[in-house]
């Protein structure tokens, strides 16, 4: 306990007395993981809602202008019958118009030109999660679009996968750029911690000289690039909080799609405390990297 | 307690001892002594396990310092004191804290840290000086201190390796006198020195080295 109380007090006196290596040490942990940071939150989030829209992929059958009431059933029937329609509902071309003036209020003015209802009758067909693979719903799509009185059938499940393929793409790309800047903030923290070591080697020397081992000596910078990454991980997770603040706030000011902001998240506490404590690790690596060959040499 | 056998040490092709054989038992005190580049700071950095041998073998306590593992160095030295000429005192740090720093290492308790100092710090006469910081003593006081650093840990080998250079003849004497009654109490002693007045006050048996070589070996004062 005395050791280690000894061992920390060592560490926080060398962060106080190399400040700008301390400050550089934390920004660059902290631009590390906020830029990974970054990434992750737009992965997660672009994940959310592709996971939200796979749970609801709706196969929209619209209707010939001049469908029979027999075609009507006949659709109807077919579409209840099919295993992977969950559920059916009917859109008339009455309840189409008002959902077009509900949804776009100021886009009315457009139909008043075309006189009539140029909108057609539809079917919605929810195709249940276990069958939305995009092979399957493009298959029953092809086989309504045959069906009498179909004048043409949409479904979101294509682009959708779409969508997944770019959270692939983000993945990897938060990856590699997270590995990418994990070497940079090892080496920039390890390069702190060495000229921190090399600040001190006069009273390493000493210590070695009345015994001290290897790991007593590396303890107090493994404790200082804990530390760094520590303060690191914690501000890189106030800027994005902060960060993401701000952009909500924007996206509400330009009015952008309704409800998309409050689809947004940020992380968890789970997930902001795994940043911390990879800012914590990263600190520890370079340390450790830093000062073993230092240590490992002959005494 | 010290055993040298036909001991070889080059630096980058330069001779720094050759074919070096001693035996020192507990409880000697023994003055190197020889001019610049005698080799006696060599002689106390192998047997301190700093230096290995080129050729030869080294017994400290009957462990072969020539194959000793790097890991064990630590814990050999732990066994010895050393007191420089420059005294490697940790600056910013009091007299208390510096000759604490091998009982923390070791991981003795508070109380038993503070009961040894206090005792190593009486037995150099620096006890009032406990909270002072080390930068602001004078050469003789931390020289002092660093003696108190040495025997802290009830070493059985003190290694000093020009303890005096830096230190004028009343300090000297005054130092001398610790290291005396440091060897008095069994504590094996091996002093490196080019001081006269030091070998002809300490009275222990004086080994003279020249380039690296043994000239000889005798106890001037029994």
């Amino acid at each position: 306990m005395k050791q280690f109380a000894y061992l920390l007090r060592e560490a926080l006196t060398s962060l106080r007395a190399n400040r700008t290596s301390t400050l550089v040490g934390v920004l660059t942990t902290g631009f590390t993981i906020t830029s990974f940071g970054i990434f992750l939150l737009l992965y997660l989030n672009v994940q959310k809602v592709v996971g939200t829209l796979q749970d609801h992929v709706e196969l929209i059958v619209y209707l010939k202008e001049d469908f029979s009431s027999e075609e009507k059933s006949q659709l109807e029937r077919w579409l209840k019958q099919e295993p992977s329609v969950e559920e059916v509902s009917f859109v008339s071309k009455k309840e189409a118009l008002e959902d077009f003036h509900h949804q776009f209020p100021d886009e009315s003015f457009l139909l008043d030109g075309i006189g009539g209802n140029p909108l057609p009758a539809s079917f919605v067909a929810t195709i249940s999660p276990n069958s939305n693979s995009a092979t399957f719903v493009s298959n029953v799509a092809t086989q309504v679009q045959e069906l009498p009185g179909v004048e043409r059938v949409r479904y979101s499940q294509e682009w959708v996968e779409r969508l997944t393929l770019f959270v692939s793409y983000l993945e990897l790309g938060a990856v590699i750029i997270g590995l990418i800047l994990c070497l940079a903030s090892i080496t920039i923290i390890s390069n702190t911690i060495r000229l921190a070591f090399f600040v001190r080697r006069e009273e390493i020397e000493i210590l070695r000289l009345i015994g001290a081992t290897g790991t007593f000596i590396a303890i107090p910078y493994v404790i200082e690039g804990a530390i760094l990454g520590i303060v690191g991980g914690g501000l890189s997770v106030g800027l994005l909080r902060g960060m993401f603040e701000v952009f909500l706030q924007k996206i509400n000011a330009l009015g952008l799609i309704g409800g998309f902001p409050s689809a947004l998240e940020f992380f968890p506490f789970q997930t902001s405390l795994t940043l911390i404590i990879g800012g914590m690790v990263l600190g520890c690596t370079a340390s450790i990297l830093s000062v073993y060959s230092w240590v490992r040499v002959r005494p | 307690m010290i055993q040298l056998f036909h001991v070889t040490k080059h630096y980058k092709g330069c001779r720094a001892l050759s074919d070096v054989s001693l035996r020192i038992e507990k409880g000697e005190c023994v003055l190197l002594t020889g001019p610049s580049g005698a080799g006696k700071t060599t002689l106390l950095k192998l047997i301190f396990g700093a230096e290995i041998p080129d050729d030869g073998q080294i017994l400290v306590q009957n462990r072969n310092i020539a194959r000793i593992r790097p890991s064990d160095v630590p814990f050999l030295r732990r066994t010895m004191g050393f007191v420089l000429q420059d005294f490697k005192l940790l600056p910013r740090k009091t007299v208390f804290e510096n000759v604490a720093l091998p009982l923390i290492i070791r991981g003795l308790s508070s109380s038993g840290t503070k009961k040894k100092v206090n005792e190593a710090l009486q037995a150099v006469g620096m006890e009032h000086k406990r909270t002072t910081e080390t930068q602001v003593l004078s050469a003789g006081e931390q020289q002092r201190v660093c003696i108190a650093r040495a025997v802290v840990n009830s070493p059985i080998i003190l290694l000093a390796d020009e303890p005096t250079g830096n230190l004028d003849p009343q300090l000297t004497y005054e130092i001398s006198e610790l290291f005396k009654s440091i060897n008095a109490r069994g504590t094996t002693l091996m002093l490196a020195t080019h001081n006269k007045q030091v070998v002809d006050h300490m009275k222990g048996r004086v080994i003279r080295l020249d380039c690296g070589r043994l000239l000889s070996d005798q106890r001037a004062y029994q």
